[in-house]
């Protein structure tokens, strides 16, 4: 049992709420007692821990890694003019993009259709396994990854954003035509998933792996 | 400092997870679970739809892009180009596309591709859409599954005829090749029925064979009946039948093109591939119809004695009008009989056993024999004229009456021979001849003796004197005109006028010196009236009285001597004349009566009616002179002028120079006269103008009196009017007497 001096701001030794009895709502953040099952002010119910976290992390992850291959491997706009049709894929677009010279946006769509949904799976498969193992490696600096996941996730929807408007303008009949391919649904799907997946997670987890009264 | 015991944990309320493992295990599992199903689903689907690859071999593959260029199959989209790489040995371009599932099935070893590109030729232009869009490839294939394959050969043009295509494939022979082209139509009564497709040359090499597919329903009216013939280009033929020109379509002009009739039903059934000869001509293929193609023919020699010029090969061989058969060559060859050697010109002739009316299966035999009778009866050749246009001449079978006994002359060295007669030649040339003798029979001597004559008497009649002088007389007569012109009668007529004016004038004056007589007459009167008669008459008295003394002296004087008798005489006188004077007084008041009279008669004088008059003859005088004839004097002087211009004119488009002269001093002459008249004309006017004064004299005398004196005026006004442009038209006259005789 550790000792706290409350009249020092800094705390003199770590204790979690959960060994202190108490249970913060997550809905509205009002700290109840841990016999309580239910927030006295919301309704919500009270977990100390999310017990199947994981688990939802998990079968997020998979979900979006599955809509994930898809997203690149069929076209997500399908260009049809007078006298040309031409499909292409994120990866053919950039590359298209990048030939013709155009960098920087070649450079933006790579980052937020490429590195940022890979950059997630890796981030979030990485916590995932971190809790599992009991890892007590940087508690700190994976709970700020885990920030940064679940903020910079709704920016990989930049793509799909493009797609729709241009399958919302160009529509010219015969003379000129984008429509969104099966890749968008896909790559949107996937980016959900992922985006479930960071919300999934228990941040508080990351915590609880040096301690050892956790029942987990 | 806070209690150590506020600080321990609340208890902690453990709600233990599910005891079960599916409790355990959260709900979210489904969504990837769901979504391998949904991915691993669309992936079998894939694979399942999948079409099969094909591999299609062509020797040009320009346009054909993988993975864009797509295979149509009527029109449709089946399949697409994935792959496009080069055979082992590069000489051929190997395609290899992906055919849809539903159709891959049907292809089979007699699937055609090729590739579709822009066509433009005669008959159209296809494939347009490809310049857009680019092109593609097209496969034709039936329904007819035989034997699957996916290997295929591309074909570097469009097939003619598409799979499936109902119709039959049959094979023409031609001897030149020369007007049929790939795709050439084949017309039937003017309508594609079907194609050409490539000819190719036939294994002897002696003929081109091409292979000519005709669609359903028109392949039923193919029979072995149905013959061919060449409509390429256009054909001019001048032969037997005069001169023919046969156009076809435009398309089988410029492309060549093949055409066909059945005229002759009965025909058989034909199988596919049957060999067709391409005729030359429509006429040719027609008339080969009477005959069956492969029949026997009877070849036969004439020999002509006279010029074979004008036979051809190929010429009619008619028998009683009938054609028969037909020339098949001409030759000359040399008969030696020992020392006599001749050239003979022998004509070898085919004819069709079948027509002679044996029936069809006549053999060369039967007709030969069948001839031979014939010509025993009589039977003979003779060279006639086909065509009296072009000369060209055939050959007829006739029967001669008593002719002299021949027969079939059956050598070694020829065919038979049958004998000759008298050529029935009647050509262009002889009636040529005929007409030239008749021009040349026409008595174009004497026409022409004729016309000289008549030429001569032409010119004997232009030669005469009378002739010759009718210009003079001519001449002449236009002078007289001239004359009449000039003439004093003509010329006077102003004077005349002026003279009329003239007398109207003396007349007022003779009126004038009557009133002032008759005034002096009144005034004479009244002073006659006004002195006293008495007064005369103690005159008188005196005078008497001094007669008396005169008396007495001289009776005194008398008294002298012898007086007294003398007295009493002279008394007796003095009684006497005092008696006469006596009745002179006596006298007067008859003498007063009579002035009286005289003096009433004076008054009585219709004064009004003479000014009356005189205004009536200033009226005539003032309608004269406006009259229109007066004032188209000048105007007809004018017209005379003109007229003589015209006769001048005429004069000099006569071309009698020497008239001119002639007619210029006439015309000077005439001005002369004009001028003439027109110094008259300034008298005139001064005429009228004194007229017009005296008349206005005359007028004044009366004084201003009603309408009659403004009348008056007015007339005078127009008569001065009329004056001074009598006035001024003499002026111009005299100013510019040119202008008159130019008529201007």
């Amino acid at each position: 049992m550790q000792v706290f001096d409350l009249g020092n701001s800094r705390p003199i030794a770590t204790i979690s709420a959960r060994q202190a009895g108490l249970i913060g709502c997550r809905r509205c953040g009002q700290v109840h007692l841990a016999d309580k099952g239910f927030c006295s002010r919301c309704k919500g119910e009270l977990q100390s821990r999310d017990t199947k976290s994981l688990q939802k992390v998990w079968a997020w992850l998979i979900a979006g890694l599955i809509a994930y291959l898809p997203a690149n491997t069929y076209p997500i706009m399908v260009t049809a003019t007078l006298i040309d049709w031409n499909e292409s894929t994120i990866i053919g677009g950039v590359i298209d993009l990048w030939h013709y010279g155009s960098f920087g946006v070649a450079s933006i769509v790579f980052i937020a259709s490429v590195i940022i949904p890979v950059g997630k799976f890796i981030a979030i498969s990485y916590l995932a396994l971190s809790v599992q193992r009991r890892s007590i490696v940087n508690p700190h600096q994976r709970h700020r990854l885990f920030e940064v996941v679940e903020f910079i996730g709704r920016w990989s929807m930049i793509d799909i954003f493009v797609v729709a408007i241009l399958s919302a303008l160009i529509q010219f009949d015969t003379l000129a035509n984008i429509n969104p391919g099966v890749a968008a649904v896909s790559f949107a799907l996937s980016i959900v998933f992922t985006m479930l997946a960071a919300q999934s997670f228990d941040p508080r987890l990351i915590w609880d792996a040096d301690r050892t009264d956790d029942a987990g | 400092m806070p209690d150590e015991q506020d600080f321990k944990p609340a208890q902690m309320t453990i709600t233990s997870g599910g005891q079960r493992s599916w409790q355990r295990i959260s709900l979210v599992w489904l969504v990837p679970l769901a979504a391998l199903i949904i991915s691993l689903a669309i992936a079998w689907q894939n694979f399942q739809a999948q079409g099969q690859l094909i591999t299609i071999s062509f020797k040009n593959t320009s346009g054909i892009t993988a993975n864009e260029t797509v295979i149509k199959f009527r029109d449709v989209t089946v399949g697409k180009v994935e792959k496009v790489n080069f055979a082992n040995s590069l000489s051929e371009v190997i395609v290899t596309a992906r055919i849809d599932k539903d159709v891959a099935p049907y292809l089979d070893e007699d699937a055609k591709f090729w590739v579709v590109r822009p066509d433009v030729s005669v008959r159209g232009i296809t494939g347009l859409d490809t310049v857009l869009s680019g092109v593609y490839i097209e496969g034709s294939w039936d329904a007819n599954i035989t034997l699957p394959t996916t290997e295929f050969f591309g074909l570097q043009t469009p097939p003619l005829v598409r799979a499936g295509q109902e119709g039959i494939t049959i094979h023409l022979r031609a001897d030149d090749g020369g007007a049929l082209t790939e795709g050439a139509p084949i017309l039937h009564k003017g309508i594609q029925v079907g194609y050409l497709e490539k000819p190719e040359l036939s294994f002897d090499g002696n003929s081109v064979i091409v292979a000519a597919f005709v669609e359903a329903p028109y392949d039923k009216r193919i029979t072995s009946n149905t013959r061919f013939w060449d409509t390429s280009g256009f054909s001019i033929n001048l032969d037997a039948s005069g001169l023919s020109l046969n156009v076809e379509s435009l398309a089988s002009l410029i492309e060549g093109g093949i055409a066909f009739d059945t005229v002759i039903s009965g025909g058989t059934k034909l199988r596919e591939g049957t060999v067709f000869d391409i005729f030359f001509d429509e006429q040719t293929a027609r008339s080969s119809l009477f005959s069956t193609p492969n029949q026997e023919l009877l070849n036969l020699s004439i020999l002509f004695d006279e010029s074979v010029s004008g036979l051809t090969a190929g010429a009619d061989v008619r028998f009683q009008g009938i054609r028969i058969g037909s020339v098949k060559d001409l030759s000359a060859f040399v008969v030696s009989e020992e020392a006599d050697q001749d050239v003979q010109l022998r004509t070898n002739i085919e004819i069709e056993p079948g027509r002679l009316g044996l029936g069809e299966t006549a053999t060369p035999e039967m007709a030969l024999s069948f001839l031979e009778v014939l010509i025993e009866q009589g039977l003979r050749a003779r060279m006639a004229t086909g065509n009296i246009l072009s000369g060209s001449l055939q050959i007829e079978l006739i029967t001669v009456e008593n002719a002299p006994p021949e027969t079939l002359l059956v050598t070694d060295y020829s065919f038979p021979i049958i004998p000759t007669t008298t050529s029935n030649i009647s050509d262009v040339s002889a009636t040529a001849d005929g007409i030239l003798q008749r021009v040349s029979d026409l008595p174009i001597e004497e026409l022409m003796s004729g016309a000289i004559e008549m030429m001569d008497s032409f010119e004997r009649l232009a030669n005469e004197g009378a002739l010759r002088e009718a210009p003079q007389s001519l001449n002449a007569l236009l002078n007289d005109a001239r004359r009449l012109i000039n003439s004093e009668d003509v010329q006077t007529i102003p004077v005349d006028v002026n003279n009329v004016i003239d007398s109207a004038l003396q007349v007022l004056e003779n009126m004038d010196s009557a009133v002032n007589d008759v005034q002096v007459v009144a005034a004479t009167t009244q002073d006659v009236i006004k002195s006293d008669i008495s007064d005369n008459l103690s005159v008188l008295t005196q005078d008497i009285r001094s007669v008396v003394a005169d008396v007495g002296k001289i009776v005194a004087d008398t008294n002298d001597a012898d007086l007294v008798g003398q007295i009493t005489k002279a008394l007796a006188s003095a009684t006497q004349t005092v008696d006469n004077i006596e009745a002179a007084t006596k006298q007067l008041p008859a003498i007063t009566n009579q002035v009286e009279a005289l003096i009433a008669k004076a008054n009585a004088l219709e004064i009004q009616a003479l000014v009356e008059s005189a205004n009536d003859t200033i009226i005539s005088m003032n309608a004269l002179i406006g009259s229109d004839d007066t004032a188209a004097l000048p105007a007809a002087a004018i017209s005379a002028l003109n007229e003589m211009e015209v006769v001048l004119a005429e004069i000099r488009a006569g071309g009698a120079i020497e008239n001119v002269n002639v007619a210029l001093s006439s015309a000077s002459q005439a001005a002369k006269a004009i001028e003439d008249a027109v110094i008259d004309l300034p008298a005139l006017s001064s005429r009228a103008s004194r007229l017009v004064s005296q008349t206005q004299a005359v007028i004044e005398s009366y004084g201003d009196r009603s309408r009659f004196s403004a009348e008056m005026s007015g007339t005078l006004r127009d008569i001065q009017a009329a004056a001074d442009a009598v006035t001024s038209l003499a002026r111009t006259i005299q100013r510019n007497p040119s202008s008159l005789i130019r008529g201007r």
